[in-house]
C-alpha cells in the first residue's frame, strides 16, 4: 500500500501543478487574445479536468494510508506510531488526522473535494471558476509538495518491522475526536475557497458584486464548519482534560478562533457591499487574512511552533508554511496594488448612526479581538526571538483582554438589527430601543434581586460584574431580535389574515438569510450566557474512603465503591458515587481513569451530569500514593449545557441562512 | 499489496486519470467576458431588493414616513439612473 500512496500522491501533485501552470496559461491566452496552437478554453478545460483527476488521486493516497491503517500495516513509519492492532476500528480511522503527515492528506484531501465540487459547477461563471480553480490548485500544489517531499505519509520503517504500533494519543481515544479534527479542517480549508474566489475576482477585474453572492453559501458552510469544530472541541476539552473548564487559551484553540473571528467579520462586511457597494477593499483584505490566519492555524497546530496540550505532530514544516504565507501574501498584495482602482466604494457611510456603522464597528471589534488573540498566541515565540525568553501570556490576561471585547460584541449584536440603514433620526431610535433597554434594565435587577452581584463582603468581583453586564445585554439583545420576528410577522399576519405561526414561517422563508442570521444571534446570546455562569464555578477536592461523602453545592456524593475493568486498549479504575441531594439518591456517578497498555499513558474520563442550570462535573484524579485512597474532585459549572444549546441553535440558523429564499404573494411585496 | 502490485495499481490510476484529463471533447465551456449591461442588470435586481426590504421594513414600523420616504425616493432615483442606462445599452 506504500508504495500505491506513495505514487498516487505524486499523481496528484503532477496534476494539481498542471491544472496550475494550463489554467494560468490559458487565462493568460484569454485575456490577451494571443494565437496558439491549442484554443485556450481547451487548455482551460484540461486544467479543470486535471483537478477533477487530482481529487481521485488524493482520495486514492487518504485510502491508502486509512487501509494501512486498518490492516496494522507498521512497515509504514506513520501506522506504527499513531496505531496499534487493539484499536478499535473507529480510532483507526481517526489515525488519518492524528500525526502531522496524516492531517496533511485530510488537509489535501478536503482541499481536492470543495475543488471538486467548484470545478463541476464551473458553468456558474466559467471565466470566474477558472480563476478560482487555478488558485486553488495553486493551495494544493504546496500542500502536495509538502506530503511528498518534507513529510511524507508512507514513509516506510528502517530495520525491524515491530509486532504492534506505538498506539494512538490516548487524548484522541473520544468520539468527539472522530469528528472533530475533521469539522475543524472543513473550516479551515474550506476558507480556502471563497480566497480562491476573491482573489480571482479582483486578478480579472469582476465586475459587479455576483461573485460574492456565488461564493455566500461556500463561506456560510465553511463558517458554519469552523463553528461547529471550534465548539466540538471546547466539549471533548471538557469532557477529557478533566480540569473542569473548557476552554484554555491554548494556542492550538487560538488558532482555530483567529480565522473565526475575521471569516465572522467577512460574513457581516460582505453584506455591505453585497446591498450597497461599500467596504470593498476591506472585504478582500478580511478573506485574505483569514485564509493566512487558517494557513498560521495548521502551522501552529502542525507545524511545531508553539506548545500546546492539542499539537500532536510537531516538527519542522513550519518553514515551508511560513515561506508559503510570504508567498501568498505577496501575491495577494501584489495583486491588490495593481487593480486596486477597481475596488472604490460606490458609497459612503452618512452617519455614525446606521445598520452601515454598526457593521464596521462590528469588524473592528472583531478584528481587534482577532488581533489580541494573534498577539498573545505569537508573543512566546516573538518574545524568546527577542529577547532569548519565551514569555507567554496565561488565561487571566486573555479574559482580561477579551471579556470586554466579547461584551461590547454583544452589545452590537443588539443594536445593529435595530438601526436602519443610511442614517437615522432620534425618533426612530426612541422607537426601537425603548422594549430592548427596558428588557437589560429589568434583567439587570432581576439578576440583583437574584443575588448576582459584583460586589461580596465590600470587596468587587470583576467576574461577577461581567456577568452581570453580560446577564442584562444578553435580555437586551433576545429583546432587539425578538421584536424584529414580532414586527415582520405582523406584518405579514395583517396582509395574509393567517396565524402567527405560519406568519413567522412565511417571514424566515421570505428572508432566509437574514432570519437565519437572527436565530445565529440568538444562539450566540445563549452562548454567552452559558460562559457567563463560570464566573460562579466551584470545585471541591478530597480524599474518598469508602462511604465517605464529599459535598458540593446542594449535592452529596458518597463513595460506595471501586472498581477496575480492562480490555485489549486500556485497564480502568472507577469510582461509584451514589449523589444524593437533601438525603435523596438521585443517580450514581463514575468517573474513570485509564491507563493504556501500549503506550502508558493516563487518561481521565470524566463523569458529567448535566441540568439546565449545572453541570455536576466529577473527575477521578488518582490515588494518594500515602494512603491509597482515591482522590475524587467535583465542579458544579453552572449553565454549561446553555453553551451546547446556544451552538446547536447557531448551526439551525445557518442552516436556515443557508435555505433560498422564496418571495410570497401575501408578504408585502 | 506488494510493492509491485503496488505500483502496477499505480501506473493504471495514472492512465486513468490522464485519459480523463485530455478526452478530446468537441465543446469546451466558452469564457465569455461579463458585459457592464450584465453588471446592470445585476445592479438592477439588488436595488430592488433594497427597495422591497425598506418597504417591509417601513411596514414593520421601523422608519417614521419621513425617514422612509426620503430613503425610497433615494432608491428609485439609482434605479432610475441605472434603467435609462440598460435601455440606451440594450437599444444599441
Amino acid at each position: 500500500m506504500a508504495a500505491f500512496g506513495s505514487f498516487a500522491l505524486l499523481i496528484a501533485l503532477a496534476l494539481a501543478a498542471y491544472n496550475l501552470l494550463a489554467g494560468a496559461l490559458a487565462l493568460r491566452l484569454l485575456a490577451t487574445g494571443q494565437p496558439a496552437r491549442i484554443s485556450p478554453e481547451r487548455l482551460a478545460d484540461t486544467a479543470r479536468r486535471a483537478g477533477i483527476a487530482g481529487f481521485a488521486a488524493i482520495s486514492a493516497a487518504a485510502f491508502a494510508l486509512v487501509w494501512a491503517a486498518f490492516t496494522n500495516d507498521f512497515s509504514i513509519t506513520y501506522i506504527m506510531e499513531h496505531s496499534n492492532r487493539a484499536l478499535p476500528l473507529a480510532y483507526k480511522f481517526s489515525a488519518l488526522w492524528s500525526g502531522q503527515e496524516g492531517s496533511l492528506v485530510l488537509w489535501a484531501w478536503l482541499l481536492g473535494a470543495y475543488g471538486f465540487v467548484l470545478r463541476l459547477t464551473h458553468k456558474t461563471d466559467v471565466k470566474l471558476y477558472a480563476y478560482a480553480g487555478a488558485i486553488l490548485a495553486g493551495i494544493q500544489v504546496f500542500f502536495l509538495v509538502v506530503l511528498n517531499f518534507a513529510a511524507p505519509p508512507f514513509a516506510l520503517l528502517r530495520g525491524q518491522i515491530p509486532a504492534d504500533g506505538n498506539g494512538l494519543n490516548p487524548l484522541l481515544q473520544y468520539p468527539e475526536m472522530v469528528i472533530h479534527p475533521p469539522l475543524l479542517y472543513l473550516g479551515y480549508v474550506g476558507f480556502s475557497v471563497p480566497f480562491a474566489f476573491a482573489l480571482g475576482a479582483l486578478m480579472m477585474r469582476y465586475p459587479g458584486e455576483k461573485w460574492i453572492k456565488i461564493t455566500r453559501a461556500w463561506t456560510m458552510v465553511t463558517w458554519l464548519f469552523l463553528t461547529a469544530g471550534v465548539f466540538l472541541g471546547m466539549h471533548w476539552a471538557y469532557a477529557v482534560l478533566g480540569w473542569g473548564g473548557y476552554w484554555g487559551w491554548d494556542p492550538v484553540e487560538n488558532a482555530s478562533l483567529m480565522p473565526w473571528l475575521t471569516g465572522t467579520a467577512f460574513l457581516h462586511s460582505v453584506m455591505m457591499q453585497e446591498k450597497k457597494g461599500m467596504m470593498k477593499s476591506w472585504n478582500v483584505w478580511l478573506i485574505f487574512s483569514t485564509f493566512l490566519l487558517t494557513m498560521l492555524g495548521t502551522m501552529l497546530t502542525r507545524g511545531g511552533l508553539v506548545s500546546s496540550v492539542h499539537a500532536f505532530a510537531e516538527s519542522s514544516i513550519g518553514y515551508w508554511f511560513m515561506v508559503f504565507m510570504v508567498i501568498v501574501a505577496a501575491v495577494c498584495i501584489f495583486t491588490y496594488i495593481l487593480q486596486r482602482d477597481h475596488l472604490k466604494s460606490e458609497q459612503r457611510v452618512e452617519s455614525l448612526v446606521s445598520r452601515e456603522s454598526s457593521f464596521m464597528f462590528n469588524n473592528l471589534v472583531l478584528l481587534a479581538a482577532c488581533f489580541v488573540i494573534v498577539w498573545g498566541t505569537l508573543y512566546p515565540i516573538l518574545s524568546e526571538y527577542i529577547e532569548g525568553a519565551k514569555v507567554t501570556y496565561d488565561a487571566a490576561w486573555y479574559n482580561r483582554v477579551s471579556v470586554p471585547i466579547g461584551l461590547f460584541l454583544l452589545f452590537l449584536a443588539g443594536v445593529g438589527p435595530l438601526l436602519p440603514w443610511r442614517s437615522t433620526s432620534f425618533k426612530s431610535i426612541r422607537r426601537n430601543f425603548v422594549l430592548p433597554v427596558t428588557a437589560l434594565w429589568v434583567a439587570v435587577i432581576g439578576c440583583l434581586l437574584a443575588g448576582v452581584r459584583p460586589w461580596h463582603n465590600g470587596a468587587f468581583n470583576l467576574g461577577h460584574f461581567y456577568a452581570l453586564v453580560a446577564f442584562g445585554l444578553a435580555a437586551g439583545v433576545l429583546t432587539a431580535i425578538g421584536s424584529e420576528f414580532w414586527r415582520g410577522m405582523m406584518v405579514i399576519a395583517r396582509q395574509s389574515g393567517r396565524n402567527y405561526f405560519w406568519s413567522v414561517l412565511q417571514l424566515v422563508r421570505r428572508n432566509t438569510r437574514r432570519y437565519g442570521g437572527y436565530m445565529v444571534h440568538i444562539g450566540v446570546v445563549i452562548v454567552v450566557v452559558g460562559l457567563a455562569g463560570s464566573a460562579f464555578n466551584r470545585s471541591e477536592e478530597k480524599e474518598l474512603a469508602l462511604h465517605d461523602t464529599l459535598a458540593i453545592g446542594s449535592y452529596s456524593l458518597e463513595c460506595v465503591g471501586f472498581t477496575q475493568d480492562s480490555n485489549a486498549n486500556y485497564t480502568s479504575d472507577y469510582a461509584l458515587l451514589d449523589v444524593r441531594k437533601g438525603g435523596k439518591m438521585l443517580f450514581q456517578m463514575t468517573p474513570e481513569k485509564r491507563v493504556y497498555l501500549v503506550s502508558g499513558q493516563p487518561q481521565t474520563m470524566v463523569a458529567i451530569h448535566s441540568v439546565p442550570g449545572w453541570d455536576l462535573y466529577v473527575v477521578y484524579e488518582g490515588t494518594n500514593p500515602d494512603t491509597g485512597q482515591p482522590i475524587i474532585k467535583a465542579f458544579l459549572n453552572p449553565l454549561v449545557s446553555w453553551i451546547w444549546a446556544g451552538v446547536l441553535l447557531m448551526v439551525l440558523g445557518t442552516l436556515v441562512a443557508l435555505t433560498p429564499k422564496q418571495w410570497t404573494v401575501n408578504s408585502g411585496q | 499489496m506488494t510493492e509491485t502490485q503496488g505500483f502496477v495499481a499505480g501506473v493504471l490510476l495514472l492512465i486513468a486519470l490522464l485519459v480523463y484529463t485530455f478526452w478530446p471533447e468537441n465543446v469546451s465551456a466558452s469564457q465569455l467576458e461579463k458585459t457592464r449591461l450584465d453588471y446592470l442588470l445585476e445592479r438592477k435586481d439588488q436595488l430592488s431588493e433594497n427597495l422591497r426590504d425598506l418597504n417591509f421594513e417601513f411596514k414593520a414600523g421601523k422608519y417614521p414616513e419621513g425617514e422612509f420616504e426620503a430613503q425610497q425616493a433615494q432608491l428609485e432615483n439609482e434605479t432610475a439612473r441605472l434603467m435609462v442606462e440598460i435601455e440606451i445599452l440594450q437599444r444599441a
